[in-house]
């Protein structure tokens, strides 16, 4: 240890403690004071730990908890960062408040940011990354799928001995020839056809002869079991595979991997994929099967991110959306509520939440009249965006009610005809609305799970 | 319905980014309200844009890799898409598909793509810059005000023969220097609005649409589908 980094690391220990302790807070900030004494602390706060590194667009968090569970069945010190602190910033700070570990290695599983993986491997060299999945995602500021996963790669390329364990069904991460060891998983179906994906879906060219792929089935927008025509390009073998979906609803999901059924407390196709790959890191370190299951089920707020909230009566489920794919996985979800339920869509355009609402065109809102809804609600600050999505989706005006306030909103979810009522929401109207939920007793105060 | 139009989708698997089928989106739920039925075909990689077959094209915007790929393919429909354009055939193209019916454009890696050159204008990079964020413009003739949303690195400029889609209110447009956004030549519509322009601009996609049926329908009145109002939506 340089004297450097024990100043740095002093210093930032400190301030979290500070923060921590007086100020109810301190995410970032210890890790920014910290990196401004010693730039390369991340080296010598990472060297003791095995880190499993967990990235891509959709399902990061989920994966990095459920990742956590699964280890924790065997391992007993594993230090994971906090929801929405996966920048280089946050992860420092996340290994400054850990405690000191004597004997066995820890493991440190992280969430980073698809950015902030080389600011990451430029200091630490992990045992493995998890590579979840490649979706447009607020494109204003991170630009196409293939930069993004350019930008993880360049990365990578710091690290060239971790294994790299990534979504099979994805084209995109099989398109570049890595030094790596590669571990796949994916949906193993029985019943294989040969067709396209939707029109509007992206990436969907063969990385090798640019012709358009083909798919022997297809899970979710371009996930599936792919094969180029052209140039024989296909899926890779999968080492860790879904063998049967046996039952979904919006609340939970039956499975099975590779024979072994399981049970995950949450609905959406797109979580059994988070499942599957915390099971794959789990084999990878030696995890049972059985401990696995076991971790699914022993603790079921790990699942917490779609909160279900008490409005006096209405069940009212709020989850958060951000981006074309993550919407249509959450709409396919709620159709499988086997209860009659009303659809409240919420969307603002501030920084956290992407500045330009073009994307929900590319969401598929399509499929809302034929689920027979009798009553939605659209507000928040572009409300007039989102209004006129579900007017040309085929929304009835007479269902339709107008409400820009979120108080107002609140107030309107209270007179709903369904007790289960879903609220669709971007990210500051997430955190608008649990702010009006929890001034008014209804929720406590903080971000939920 | 009373009237149908065929919508060349062109290379819609290939060129979606950022809500652009939501253009179609907007040219179908204008059109019911016309008495129009579209029947749109997605004209991809390998197959054939035949000008005869179709009344309407829309052309939106893709990603820097497929975009690459469309610009190869496109070449073999060049013929058929420039007499569609000569012929008043009308047509939205937003974004990289703007780009491609001019002459060339430069991608972010410096290299040099070609278009069909069907209209008259070119594209140059921008070094590690984008023009990102709302913007306004004007249209000098009828006086539409146009609300999108803007997000490219190309710099556009048009030619003699192109006149601007409007004149910038609030934002960038074509190239951030001369005041211009999009282009209009005969009856195509070319822009980089992204929002998507249809769906916050009605009446552009009125236009469209009224300019298709004339051109479809030469006999017939349609007095009443350019009477349709067309409510603010942004």
């Amino acid at each position: 240890m340089t004297l450097r980094s024990t100043v740095a690391t002093f210093a930032g220990r400190s301030s979290y403690w500070f923060l921590h302790t007086f100020m109810k807070g301190g995410s970032s900030l210890p890790g920014k004071i910290t990196t401004k004494i010693d730039p390369e602390i991340l080296k010598h706060l990472g060297q003791n730990y095995d880190v499993i590194v967990i990235t891509g667009t959709n399902g990061k968090t989920l994966t990095t908890a459920l990742t956590v569970r699964v280890l924790n069945q065997k391992y007993d010190h594993i230090l994971t960062n906090p929801t929405g602190s996966n920048m280089e910033q946050g992860i420092v700070t996340t290994f400054l408040r850990a405690p000191k570990v004597k004997g066995a290695r820890p493991i440190a599983v992280l969430e980073v940011d698809e950015a902030n993986v080389i600011k990451v491997t430029k200091y630490i060299k992990p045992k493995a990354f998890v590579f979840t999945n490649i979706f447009r995602d607020q494109m204003d500021r991170y630009g196409e799928i293939y930069t993004t996963y350019q930008k993880i790669i360049d990365g990578v390329a710091l690290a060239p001995e971790a294994t790299i364990i990534a979504n099979g069904d994805a084209p995109i991460f099989h398109s570049k020839n890595l030094p790596n060891p590669i571990i796949y998983y994916g949906f193993k179906q029985q019943d294989e056809k040969d067709i396209k994906a939707k029109p509007n879906t992206d990436g969907v060219l063969c990385p090798n002869c640019q012709h358009i792929l083909h798919y022997r089935y297809l899970t979710y927008s371009n996930l599936g079991k792919y094969f180029c025509p052209n140039c024989g390009f296909e899926r890779p073998e999968l080492k860790y595979a879904i063998t049967q979906i046996s039952n979904l609803t919006p609340t939970s999901s039956e499975f099975e991997v590779d024979g072994h059924a399981m049970k995950i407390e949450i609905g959406g196709l797109y979580n059994i994929y988070n499942a599957l790959a915390a099971y794959a890191v789990g084999r990878f370190l030696g995890v049972t099967p059985e401990q696995i299951d076991t971790a699914f089920s022993e603790d079921k707020k790990v699942f917490g991110r779609q909160e279900v909230i008490d409005l006096d009566g209405k069940q009212v489920t709020l989850i958060l959306v951000k981006n074309p794919v993550g919407l249509n996985q959450v709409l396919d979800m709620i159709a499988t509520d086997s209860k009659p339920f009303s659809f409240v869509g919420l969307l603002n355009a501030n920084y956290a939440d992407g500045i330009d609402t073009s994307w929900i065109w590319d969401g598929n809102f399509e499929k809302l009249p034929a689920l027979n809804i009798p009553a939605y609600i659209t507000g928040g600050e572009r409300y007039k965006d989102i209004t006129f999505r579900l007017k040309v989706a085929g929304v009835p005006d007479d269902k339709h009610a107008v409400v820009p306030e979120l108080k107002d909103v609140v107030e309107k979810i209270k007179t709903l005809p369904t007790e289960h009522v879903y609220v669709l929401a971007t990210y500051t109207a997430v955190l608008q609305l649990r702010k009006l939920l929890a001034d008014q007793g209804y929720i406590k105060e903080g971000m939920g799970a | 319905m009373t009237y149908e139009l065929n919508v060349a989708h062109l290379y819609g698997d290939l060129m979606n980014t950022y809500g652009d089928v939501g253009n179609i989106l907007a040219l179908n739920y204008y059109a019911k309200q016309m008495d129009v039925k579209l029947n749109v075909k997605v004209v991809s990689l390998d197959q054939d844009f035949k000008a005869a077959d179709y009344d309407l094209a829309f052309f939106g915007g893709g990603q820097d890799f497929e975009q690459v790929i469309v610009s190869k393919d496109i070449q073999t429909k060049k013929k058929e898409l420039t007499a569609f354009i000569e012929d008043g055939g009308p047509v939205l193209a937003i974004c990289g598909g703007f780009q491609l019916l001019g002459h060339y454009y430069v991608d972010a890696k410096g290299d040099k793509i070609p278009g069909i050159g069907a209209l008259d204008h070119y594209t140059l990079s921008q070094d590690n810059h984008r023009f990102i964020g709302d913007i306004v413009i004007k249209n000098a003739d009828n006086g539409e005000t146009y609300h999108g949303f803007e997000n490219h690195q190309g710099r556009t400029f048009l030619g003699k023969a192109e006149s601007p889609l409007g004149n910038v209110v609030q934002g960038k447009g074509n190239n951030g220097e001369d005041g211009t956004e999009g282009a209009i030549y005969k009856n195509v519509y070319c822009s980089y609005f992204h929002g998507p322009i249809l769906t916050r601009n009605g009446n552009l996609a009125k236009r469209l649409l009224v300019a298709a049926l004339k051109r479809s329908y030469p006999d017939a009145d349609f007095s009443e589908q350019e009477a349709l109002p067309v409510p603010a939506t942004f």
